[in-house]
């Protein structure tokens, strides 16, 4: 049985994959993550230009903090997930195609883990690929002292870091917006509740800052961004969550958002007419 | 060969006046959202920042109502002033973010999709026409969540203060009232113009967040990468807190902008490249519009 399962979800995996990776409507996804990519490369073109750097290898990697914070997880990649996984059902109802699924000889449960898995992959490749890429180009114009910063230093630990951050950020978003799009008709409603929630997060009491995706993320990030004045003054700080329940702890968490996805799944009826 | 009686009348009842065509766009439209209770909900409680800036402004003139709270010297807790209003036209201003975004992807997009756009212009019904039709439905709702409740906090704030504090702070009316058009615009071509480019209504919702939000941090980034200032010109929100501060007339420097439209003190843009853009953004989502707004469509 659990032979057929996987060979069930292969078989989703694979044909969502056609759909997601190669689609033209997602070539915004792509362009999303190769922005803070291009940045960096002339960043890296520009400074190996220049007789005198204007900077140092620690300004860098503070800046790279940033871009990491603000650009890749409140922006690109909450939307880029947005716009992935969200499209897997609502998309299919849209097109009117999604009773074709759902009269094979299929668990609906292998159904949103097939597509949950082929929007994962996806998301995964560009985002962090995109993060690694970004970070590896951000000093590459110090040349020998970026090489030993990630070698013998503590550069190769950040990059580690960075990729699990985005890698779980693509989970829990993920897993988000895949029950929004199965549950709401129109999922913009919920994305625009959860991007306001997610945002406000600094500034929330320390109960309500843990019910957040953002909170275990920022925490695993090895470089801390100060937030700027004035807001600064209505942070409100939190006991850092160790690594070792952040992890699994947000694991956990999409894994009961997936299973109540693919409850949702199993219960849904199609009317393409409403 | 039959010959069959001409039975073709042409319509010869009263039409409708040219200069108003438009109209008839947003008397139905506005009836299709009056049916929706998440909109309802949602346009009536942005009106909650207003009523409590107007409650501010009248408990501040009555000595009573602060001697009954026991804060008589709360009058000097909050000044009305040049920051009051910008927070004012701030929150408001966010406020028809959400709402463009929710609202706006639902006018043109479907009747692309539906191939309808045919049956408008096939009546006495211009392009141009129909592209001001579909922006009145959103401009009328902004201006109602923005320009209009400022300025009735203004009058109210005149009526208790006296005729020289009207005489002398017109600029915040004219700041409130101009700021607010010039984003109440951007706002309503930015929505039509994904509404037409982007079929699905829920993608052209999150597009409207995302020229928002993403560019703005995509130009921190360039800020932070290229350590340069000129990063702000993808940021629509600086750029628009630049555009009110000027219009505010704020020449001391008493605020850097209004709330979630910031200008950090020491990267404001010169003003003529923040009204440059701003009319370079306008200009692409009418392109954007006259490129997809055609009653006919060759297929290639």
């Amino acid at each position: 049985m659990k032979r057929v399962w996987i060979h069930q979800i292969g078989a989703v995996l694979r044909l969502e994959l056609k759909k997601t990776a190669l689609s033209r409507r997602g070539w915004w996804v792509y362009i999303l993550a190769l922005m803070p990519v291009v940045l960096t490369l002339l960043h890296w073109l520009f400074e190996m230009s220049r007789s005198h750097g204007h900077h140092s290898l620690g300004e860098d990697s503070v800046v790279f903090a940033g871009i990491f914070l603000f650009f890749y997880l409140r922006g690109a990649i909450f939307f880029g997930c947005m716009g992935i996984f969200s499209n897997l059902f609502r998309g299919e109802m849209l097109e009117k195609t999604l009773h074709y699924y759902y009269l094979t000889p299929m668990r609906r449960e292998l159904l949103v883990a097939g597509k949950y898995l082929s929007g994962l992959s996806v998301a995964m490749v560009v985002f962090v690929g995109s993060t690694a890429a970004s970070f590896l180009m951000i000093g590459r114009h110090f040349g020998a002292a970026w090489t030993d910063y990630l070698v013998h230093g503590p550069g190769l630990g950040q990059l580690g870091s960075y990729v699990l951050v985005a890698a779980l950020a693509c989970v829990g978003y993920g897993a988000v917006f895949l029950m929004c799009g199965l549950l709401f008709k129109n999922p913009m409603i919920p994305a625009a509740v959860v991007f306001v929630w997610e945002n406000l997060n600094p500034f929330l009491p320390t109960l309500l800052k843990k019910i957040s995706v953002i909170f275990y993320l920022k925490n695993l990030c090895p470089v801390e961004v100060p937030v700027p004045p004035p807001f600064s003054v209505m942070v409100i700080d939190a006991d850092p969550t160790p690594a070792w329940i952040a992890v699994p702890g947000l694991l956990a968490v999409s894994a009961i958002v997936l299973v109540y996805a693919a409850i949702c799944a199993r219960q849904s009826e199609i009317s393409y007419g409403e | 060969m039959a010959v069959y009686k001409k039975t073709y009348r042409p319509y010869d009842g009263g039409l409708t006046p040219s200069w108003s065509r438009f109209l008839v766009i947003p008397r139905y439209a506005f009836e299709e959202l009056h049916r929706s209770r998440f909109l309802s909900t949602f346009f009536i409680a942005s009106f909650a920042y207003p009523l409590v800036c107007a409650l501010i402004i009248y408990v501040q003139h009555n000595a009573s109502v602060l001697s009954l709270l026991g804060v008589q010297g709360a009058n000097r807790l909050i000044s009305i002033n040049i920051t009051f209003f910008m927070s004012l036209l701030g929150w408001q201003s966010m406020m028809a973010l959400f709402l463009a975004a929710f609202i706006g992807p639902r006018q043109v997009s479907p009747d692309l999709a539906n191939n309808a756009l045919s049956l408008y212009l096939a009546r006495p019904f211009s392009r141009v026409e129909y592209v001001l039709g579909k922006m009145s439905i959103l401009v009328i709702l902004m201006s109602l969540m923005t320009w209009v409740p400022g300025l009735l906090c203004y009058l109210l704030q005149s009526y208790l203060e006296g005729w020289s504090w009207m005489k002398d702070n017109v600029n915040l009316a004219s700041g409130f009232f101009f700021g607010a058009w010039v984003w109440i615009l951007i706002l309503a071509l930015l929505a039509l113009a994904l509404s037409a480019w982007v079929k699905w209504r829920p993608a052209a919702g999150g597009l409207m967040f995302g020229v928002f939000f993403v560019a703005g941090a995509f130009g921190a980034t360039i800020n932070g990468v290229q350590r340069t200032k000129w990063g702000h010109l993808f940021n629509i929100s600086h750029l628009i807190g630049s555009v009110w501060v000027q219009l505010f007339g704020d020449t001391d420097g008493t605020t850097n902008g209004a709330l979630f439209f910031r200008v950090p003190r020491g990267e404001e843009l010169p003003l003529w490249c923040c009204w440059a853009s701003l009319a370079v953004l306008c200009l692409v989502c009418l392109y954007m519009l006259a490129r997809k707004i055609r009653g006919a469509e060759v297929a290639r």
